[in-house]
């Protein structure tokens, strides 16, 4: 496999890792989310580039767009919790007390 | 050439003559006179139908013709309107000699008369009148003077409301109406009985449930009969002739008119006869815990309409129509004794405030006794004649098992309430203040009960014996089936008469929830009444006075998804939020399977 998409593959990887393990603030969690949406969007764009697969250029564009719609709901959700607890802990997030 | 036509209308004429001559002193002993002679004078076509079976149509004026549409006023004088019009005139006699002494004090006696003629004027009319136009004017007619002599006393806020309550129901009953004749005029191109029975032999369903709403409200059946009831709030004699008698027989009277096209609508008998037996049930239920002696015998009265449409519904109009000739004599003669016990208890109308009329009042006592026996159905009296009938057919006839077994329900609460009626305002001692004078040596109170003593006992008899035959009879039945209706009506009247004696000794407990529904009228009115109004005043009060900003920008889509999904999620989910347990649980099963795989 060529050293490029191993690079990429792992980055998707650190982010991932990042995402799922974090100690205190939400908002890392969410950083974590965006590197990983950037990490397949360079990832889909090499690879259609690479093996001229024209049908799927459309991929990492629309990919794009919905990773911008879905940052605006996280961001939404952290502003709320922010909004209600004062901090974005995530040790706050107790459903019983919502 | 017989003198069948011109009598009927001399006898009309000689009801509307006091209607427009001016009132002197003995302006009320002049109608009643005039009264008596219109009931002789219409005995005798009533005889020569009698003797002969002839039918009579007469079209006198022609008023106008909208373009296909003829209307003139045309009389038709047959089998039912020959033989109602002397039992509503004895009746109305009978009453209006019987207001003679009950209204005397009043000082608008003049205007009370007026308005009764004007009734029975309008009530004739009804009965006589061969197309749709002439019975609706007549219709309107006794829905009018029924407010007006219900609002007798004026003053009074209840009389005021019972009035209105009155015509607000009719008017619900008139839309039926008026559906019926627009469908008629539409279809048919008529508004004549004789040209619709003609091309109708298979009718729609629309115009009989018009024609069936309009009976439900003139006649109260349930569901518009809160306003019967009500209506005990005008004198008695209005109660005796409007509210028992004659006006609310107006709108069985409508379907008996109209029973060539009953006949053939199966549909039509069947919701009939589901809405007479939930009448008569409902209202005799209604009746059992009473305590103004006016409101039971209207209850009582309301329990026989529904007894008429349940006849109506087993498609025998002939014995509804015989069942409200008889009903009136007696009916009339139990609103007069309650009228005479009121004005000798110095205007007491609760049954818990009197007792030992017995022997104070012999006559009231016995035609008390003889009108109750008459009600339900005592063998012989006047009331066996049509109701047993009834009864019996509807026995031995293919029809709802649920109807019947109501109405024989039905019929044995009747005896209930009538032994409830005689045990506490005629039975045991007084318990009315002492000092009473109870005088009923009144000649104006004493003939007409009398007289209509004599009918109540024996104008079954005699009538039934001379109608001429229409429908034929029952003739045999198993001897249970026959007997079913006495033995009913003597459990009935056992079980009331145990209950109370059983209320004479000292054991009080507080009311059960089926004696408050039963005395709360079923819940009714105050749904009815009071509830729906209260919701919509309220709502409309809280959506004007929030405005509308805050109605449409926050309350109807933002806030209450919101809401909403909070109120799902919390009800839903079990999670209790520990997000990092979960992240990390993941991130190891995904390293672990990696590692597996790879």
């Amino acid at each position: 496999m060529p050293p490029i998409y191993i690079n990429i593959i792992l980055a998707y990887t650190a982010s991932l890792v990042g995402l799922l393990m974090y100690r205190s603030h939400f908002m890392s969690s969410l950083l974590c989310l965006e590197g990983m949406m950037l990490s397949l969007f360079v990832l889909a764009t090499i690879l259609s580039l690479n093996l001229h697969f024209t049908l799927s250029f459309t991929l990492p564009i629309i990919l794009l767009i919905f990773a911008g719609c879905e940052t605006a709901v996280g961001l939404a959700l952290l502003v709320m919790i922010s909004d209600i607890y004062g901090l974005d802990h995530v040790q706050n997030l107790n459903l019983l007390q919502c | 050439m017989n003198l069948t036509m011109s009598l009927m209308i001399t006898s009309l004429i000689i009801l509307i003559i006091p209607t427009l001559s001016n009132m002197h002193k003995h302006y009320p002993y002049y109608v009643k006179t005039l009264t008596q002679i219109a009931f002789l004078t219409s005995l005798l076509p009533a005889l020569t139908f009698i003797y002969s079976n002839q039918d009579a149509v007469t079209s006198n004026w022609h008023w106008i013709t909208v373009q296909t549409l003829e209307l003139s006023i045309n009389l038709k004088l047959d089998y039912f309107s020959m033989i109602f019009t002397p039992t509503a005139l004895f009746i109305t006699w009978s009453i209006m000699e019987f207001s003679l002494w009950y209204m005397k004090p009043d000082p608008n006696i003049n205007k009370f008369f007026k308005y009764l003629l004007i009734f029975l004027t309008m009530m004739l009319i009804l009965t006589t009148a061969n197309n749709l136009m002439q019975l609706f004017i007549g219709w309107e007619g006794v829905g009018i003077m029924s407010f007006l002599l219900i609002g007798w006393w004026y003053s009074r806020t209840d009389a005021n409301t019972a009035a209105l309550q009155a015509i607000i129901y009719n008017r619900i009953g008139d839309i039926g109406f008026i559906l019926a004749m627009m469908w008629f005029s539409t279809y048919s191109n008529t508004w004549n009985l004789q040209q619709l029975f003609i091309l109708n032999t298979d009718p729609n369903l629309t115009p009989l449930v018009g024609l069936l709403l309009a009976a439900a409200g003139k006649s109260a059946q349930f569901g518009l009969h809160p306003w019967l009831p009500s209506a005990m709030e005008g004198p008695t004699p209005v109660s005796a002739l409007l509210h028992s008698s004659t006006m609310v027989v107006a709108g069985i009277f409508l379907l008996i008119r109209f029973h060539p096209l009953m006949e053939n609508n199966k549909t039509v008998q069947t919701l009939a006869l589901c809405l007479g037996a939930l009448t008569t049930l409902f209202t005799a239920i209604c009746a059992l815990t009473q305590n103004d002696i006016k409101k039971i015998i209207a209850f009582s009265t309301s329990s026989q309409l529904g007894l008429m449409m349940v006849t109506i519904g087993i498609n025998q109009p002939y014995l509804a129509f015989l069942h409200i000739c008889m009903h009136a004599f007696f009916k009339a003669m139990l609103f007069m004794c309650s009228g005479s016990i009121i004005h000798n208890l110095n205007n007491e109308q609760d049954i818990r405030k009197m007792g030992g009329l017995y022997k104070t009042m012999p006559l009231t006592s016995t035609s008390l006794t003889i009108g109750n026996l008459a009600l339900t159905g005592m063998p012989f009296l006047t009331g066996f004649y049509s109701k047993d009938l009834i009864i019996e057919t509807m026995n031995t006839s293919y029809t709802n098992a649920w109807a019947l077994t109501v109405t024989l329900i039905a019929t044995s609460l009747t005896a209930a309430y009538s032994t409830r009626i005689i045990f506490l305002t005629l039975l045991g001692q007084p318990r009315f203040l002492a000092l009473m004078n109870t005088n009923e040596n009144n000649p104006y109170f004493a003939n007409p009960t009398k007289r209509l003593m004599v009918g109540s006992i024996f104008a079954g008899f005699i009538i039934s014996n001379s109608i001429p035959p229409t429908d034929i009879p029952q003739m045999t039945m198993p001897p249970y089936l026959k007997l079913s209706t006495l033995l009913i009506t003597t459990f009935g009247f056992i079980l009331a008469l145990e209950l109370c004696l059983d209320s004479l000794s000292p054991n009080p407990k507080s009311p059960s929830p089926l004696h408050n529904f039963s005395t709360l009228l079923g819940f009714f009115p105050t749904l009815a009444h009071r509830m729906v109004p209260h919701l919509n005043l309220t709502m409309s009060q809280y959506t004007a006075s929030q405005t509308l900003d805050l109605t449409w920008l926050e309350k109807t889509t933002p806030k209450s998804i919101a809401h909403l999904q909070t109120l799902a999620a919390m009800n839903v989910s079990n999670q209790k939020g520990l997000i990092k347990l979960y992240f990390l649980s993941f991130l190891i099963t995904i390293t672990v399977t990696t590692l597996l795989v790879i």
